[in-house]
């Protein structure tokens, strides 16, 4: 059958269109409310698509991550509490919308410009991944070695911190990976004697512990946000079309923008959002209105971060390498489907794929009417206290992780990774470096591994294919910028005295 | 439980060594130069490296500054001790789940999360016993995971 046909057949199943219809409420509720990322929202969600059929599963991740980006821009426009990360870099220009008395604008734009980035994201994923499939086929362990060290090394440049700090992170979440006896040699490996350290750190606790625990453990230790005065909205989708001819040449550079860092392993949609907004204003005609309520920087990073979502997935569906957080979690559930990554996925189950793109199309269009009705009942979920929610949410955290293998022991992971999560947090160590570090710790060490026993222990054979090469240099500039920048820094100020004198 | 660099360096050049020299203890693979000791062993002493480098203060020019929030109320407030309260809800709920059964240690759970986030019995109370049930139907009626019994069992 034709895989187009055969992929529509597979999306227009009763179970698929439940779940996406029911993920994608999920999605932009869990989304407006602050603190509770997208990431958390997707975490969340992986127990209960042990039960669904493959394509169900992946339906459920791929419309609740794409609703929670969108619905985190409600509570950050309306209250300046970003409700998802990736909303954070327009926080302030949103809010300056509402100040003015127009909220309907910013929200709406935030809606309008996310489902058109999700769209042409997806029109991207289409082009690029059967494309580059037929590239990776020819990669041998070296590439994969380098492409993967590539993610983890781009995963730390786009920290917003320290970038020794965010390596650290990263070499932490090696180190957690190594846990278990899932190493090439088959060796128990920091196990401590105990049994159920056998089988390593599962992905799914520590990633609910580090997003989801100690976010309630930030609830606890800080004030509650302030209560949302309940208002009317005018019409949401009125001047968008207007706004999108007057900036179509931003709108189209945060969609390209987006689908570059999404394409770009480890690095996801905060990061695409603050590169967007920041590049909106370096390009445009009148900066100084930047941050008092100008609608350009709104379509050019509202688009971008729901782009960079579905190009994320190319690294992902090809290598298995994670383009962020939330496909981190989704190659988990691929594997566990049965649709494992790899260029092969677009020959031998293209008809998957097909349903993959529909459903990312599906998602993005009905995110403009359940959005609207979203944004005007945001003042009744935004009122829910905090008291209610949080309690809730740590529950669903002990039952969702005892459900990933009915084992109490992930309920412990899940406080104890809850913990270090907290901590790294408050001390500036990136915790989205350390999750892509548990999540690609196999495959870093496996490639690693095999490639030094296939050169009988020669560094030279990393080096020699042209394409390993061309990434191994990609691989090292990432760790070295750092140097770079610092050194220029502490140039800059000497030079600029220079010049004067 | 904002920490300097000097204490978090630190524990990651220690962490950093015991890996290295947890992973030189593996047993090697017979007739092959690289085993399972490697890649600890370079873990390891990356994090030695990026630990003292975070330790003398190096890299902190990038780092965006953490708005100090002002910790104000009761004495456990102050200490900042409230924030383990979920760690030890999830501690409880591991130990005591298989003996007091999912809707009581549930309800226990949600009851003293609520109150420690300051929300009044009235509201605490009906959430912690309608909150189970929801969980429960939902866990255990339609994604079939087996939430133990024990004291209490749900009426389906």
């Amino acid at each position: 059958m034709d895989p187009l046909l055969e992929g529509l057949r597979l999306v227009a199943a009763p179970d698929v269109l439940i779940a996406i219809f029911a993920s994608a409420v999920y999605g932009l509720v869990v989304g407006s409310l602050p603190g509770l990322s997208a990431t958390m929202a997707t975490a969340l969600l992986v127990p209960v698509t042990f039960w669904l059929s493959p394509i169900a599963a992946i339906a459920t991740i791929i419309t609740a991550s794409a609703m929670a980006i969108f619905s985190g821009d409600i509570p950050g426009a309306l209250l300046r509490i970003p409700g998802t990360p990736a909303s954070a870099a327009y926080t302030d220009e949103a809010y300056a919308f509402t100040r003015k008395g127009q909220p309907e604008l910013a929200l709406g734009a935030g809606l309008w410009f996310s489902a058109i980035g999700g769209i042409v994201g997806t029109l991207s994923l289409m082009l690029l991944a059967p494309a580059l499939a037929e590239v990776a086929l020819s990669f041998s362990t070296y590439e994969y070695f380098w492409l993967a060290l590539l993610g983890l090394m781009c995963a730390t440049l786009v920290a917003r911190s320290s970038p020794i700090k965010a390596i650290a992170s990263m070499l932490l979440g090696l180190l957690i990976a190594c846990i278990g006896m899932e190493n090439p040699a088959g060796t128990p490996r920091f196990t401590f004697g105990i049994p159920d350290l056998l089988g390593g750190i599962e992905p799914i606790p520590a990633l609910v512990g580090v997003f989801a625990v100690s976010e309630v453990m930030r609830a606890m230790a800080s004030v509650e946000p302030p209560k949302m005065p309940f208002r009317r909205f005018g019409s949401i989708l009125a001047n968008q079309w207007k706004l999108t001819k007057q900036y179509q040449w931003p709108m189209w550079r945060g969609n390209f923008v987006g689908i570059v860092i999404g394409v770009l392993p480890g690095a996801g949609a905060d990061m695409a959002a603050w590169v967007s907004y920041a590049m909106s204003k370096k390009f445009s005609k009148t900066p100084e209105k930047f941050g008092t309520g100008h609608a350009e920087g709104l379509v050019e990073a509202g688009a971008s971060n729901n782009a960079s979502l579905a190009s994320g997935w190319v690294p992902s569906l090809l290598f298995g390498i994670p383009g962020d957080t939330i496909t981190a979690i989704a190659i988990g559930v691929l594997y566990m489907k049965g649709l494992n990554p790899g260029p092969t996925l677009f020959t031998e189950r293209a008809g998957s794929m097909y349903a993959l793109y529909i459903i990312f199309i599906l998602a993005n269009i009905i995110m403009i009417p359940l959005g609207i009705v979203m944004i005007r009942v945001a003042s009744r979920v935004l009122r829910a206290p905090r008291a209610a929610v949080m309690p809730i949410i740590l529950l669903l955290c002990a039952v969702g992780s005892f459900a990933t293998g009915n084992n109490l022991f992930s309920v412990l992971l899940v406080g104890l990774f809850g913990c270090l999560g907290y901590v790294m947090e408050k001390n500036g160590y990136p915790i989205a470096a350390m999750v892509l570090g548990i999540v690609m710790g196999n495959m870093v060490e496996q490639s690693f591994i095999t490639s030094l026993i296939k050169s009988d222990g020669d560094v030279l054979p990393f080096f020699e294919r042209p394409v390993s090469a061309f990434l191994a240099a990609l691989t090292l500039g990432a760790l070295f910028w750092p140097v770079a920048a610092w050194a220029w820094k502490r140039l800059a100020p000497r030079r600029a005295p220079a010049a004067v004198g | 439980m904002q920490l300097s660099d000097r204490i978090t360096g630190g524990a990651l050049v220690l962490l950093g060594a015991a890996a290295a020299w947890g992973g030189s203890k593996l047993p090697a693979v017979p007739g092959q130069d690289v085993g399972p000791a490697a890649f600890p062993m370079l873990i390891g002493f990356g994090l030695i490296f990026c630990g003292s480098l975070i330790a003398f203060g190096v890299g902190r020019s990038f780092e965006v500054e953490e708005e100090p929030q002002e910790n104000s109320g009761s004495l456990m407030a102050r200490l900042g001790l409230r924030v383990l309260v979920p760690p030890a809800l999830l501690l409880f709920y591991a130990l005591a789940v298989d003996h007091l059964g999912f809707l009581l240690t549930a309800g226990v759970m949600v009851f003293l999360g609520a109150l420690a986030l300051r929300a009044s019995v009235k509201l605490a109370l009906p959430l912690a016993i309608i909150a189970p049930f929801f969980v429960h139907l939902a866990f255990y009626r339609l994604l079939r995971v087996p939430l133990p019994e024990g004291l209490l069992g749900a009426p389906w």
